[in-house]
């Protein structure tokens, strides 16, 4: 129970970390151009309803974690974190003011610094990739966008929208 | 290690502050704009600057062993409030999403482009067995487990999928942030663009769809409802989609491209 209750602790300081930065990345922002999402009292319930849904989101899917079902056991964290606050949003507006007066752009740039940071120990591994998977991969990536993307186009079309 | 994570902390504020005010870059090339986010510069300045030839001094502490685990293994974590937006901004739209609901379903099935397109393109390259594990999709953890599980890791198409692992953990964001504008300006609806961000990597979905932000403003709520939508189902039929159409067609594609090929 103790090593559990540890376990949410840390997560919890973490989640903070990661709000803490988005308000930072905000703040920035506004210094860099005055005209972009304004830090208001809302902003801060906002990222306190972020850090909230996150919680929930890792309590609930561990409890999922007892599921018989092999694909909601394998249920991605993020995905139980969308939900939960689709569902919660659902039910109170105010949780939708809340959380789009935090900007999202300033969400996007902390992640993708950690997420920097956390390949540079695989920059490496490119040596032992040879160029012709690197050229597949450009058609791999092209190949789920492009087909996504015309598949919708094309079914936008057909419904009239 | 609590003082080389101080200096981790240090230097996460200093290269936010430096990608924000580098800011939003639009570069025309051509007929094309290519939008760079202060997302992008963030990647980059992290990625160069752990180069192994800088690690020495200051640099050294910053990316020390335990930061790198640090950053790599809480990464999802520091997703989680990312992903808690998307709730917010798929509720209010939440019928109009379920009126075209079947568009969603459909454009799924577009995440077999990494089969049509990408599987020809690897034998072509006279990759064989490599390509089944880089071509059944983008190498995410779904793949990863699926790969490993029939053929192992060791395997010539454990090394095709750890290979496109690999690449997209490095460049899938950069990649989509650049080529989502680009479908853009060759016609594409910035709905169907959003819908199609959904790919199953929350870094690529988020690059994607900021870039689409941040060349039609207006569009926003729009946007990230449609590709937080998509993501959602992504992580939910996916593994569907993997295990019963992209293999099966993989595996039927595979034998005719190679006998051919062997006459």
């Amino acid at each position: 129970m103790n090593i559990q209750l540890n376990k949410y602790v840390k997560y919890g300081l973490i989640l903070l970390l990661s709000v803490a930065l988005i308000l930072f990345t905000m703040e920035i922002k506004l210094i860099k151009n005055p005209d972009s999402t304004p830090i208001t009292s809302m902003t801060f319930v906002g990222l306190g309803v972020l850090w909230l849904f996150s919680m929930f989101g890792i309590i609930f899917s561990d409890i999922m974690q007892k599921s018989p079902v092999k694909i909601i056991r394998d249920f991605p964290i993020l995905g139980w974190v969308s939900i939960t606050s689709l569902i919660l949003c659902l039910i109170s507006d105010f949780f939708v003011q809340a959380i789009q007066a935090v900007d999202f752009l300033s969400i996007t740039t902390p992640i993708l610094t950690f997420a920097g940071i956390s390949v540079a120990n695989r920059l490496v591994d490119l040596r032992n990739t040879s160029w012709k998977v690197a050229i597949v991969a450009i058609f791999v990536f092209t190949g789920t966008y492009a087909g996504s993307a015309l598949l919708a186009q094309i079914g936008l079309f057909l419904s009239g929208n | 290690m609590n003082k080389n994570f101080l200096y981790l902390l240090v230097f996460a504020l200093f290269i936010i502050t430096i990608s924000e005010f580098i800011g939003f870059q639009a570069i025309p090339i051509g007929s094309f704009t290519i939008g760079l986010l202060p997302l992008v510069f963030a990647i980059l300045l992290t990625m160069f600057l752990g180069l192994k030839v800088f690690r020495k001094g200051i640099w050294k502490k910053i990316y020390s062993d335990n930061n790198i685990h640090f950053a790599g293994k809480y990464l999802i974590f520091i997703m989680l409030p990312l992903m808690a937006r998307y709730g917010a901004d798929v509720a209010p739209q939440i019928r109009e999403i379920l009126q075209i609901g079947w568009v969603f379903i459909i454009q799924e099935l577009g995440n077999l482009g990494t089969v049509f397109l990408g599987l020809p393109i690897a034998l072509l390259l006279g990759l064989r067995r490599e390509a089944i594990g880089a071509t059944l999709g983008i190498g995410r953890e779904g793949e990863l487990a699926y790969i490993s599980e029939k053929y192992t890791l060791e395997s010539k198409e454990g090394r095709g999928v750890l290979s496109i692992y690999i690449i997209g953990t490095l460049f899938g964001a950069i990649f989509f942030s650049v080529f989502a504008p680009i479908l853009l300006d060759l016609g594409i609806r910035v709905e169907a663009l959003a819908m199609a961000s959904g790919v199953g990597s929350g870094s690529m979905m988020s690059a994607a769809s900021a870039t689409l932000v941040a060349r039609i403003p207006e569009m926003e709520s729009t946007i990230l409802a449609y590709a937080s939508a998509s993501q959602l189902l992504t992580s939910f039929l996916g593994t569907f989609t993997m295990v019963f159409l992209a293999a099966p067609i993989q595996a039927f594609m595979y034998k005719k491209l190679v006998r051919g090929d062997n006459k």
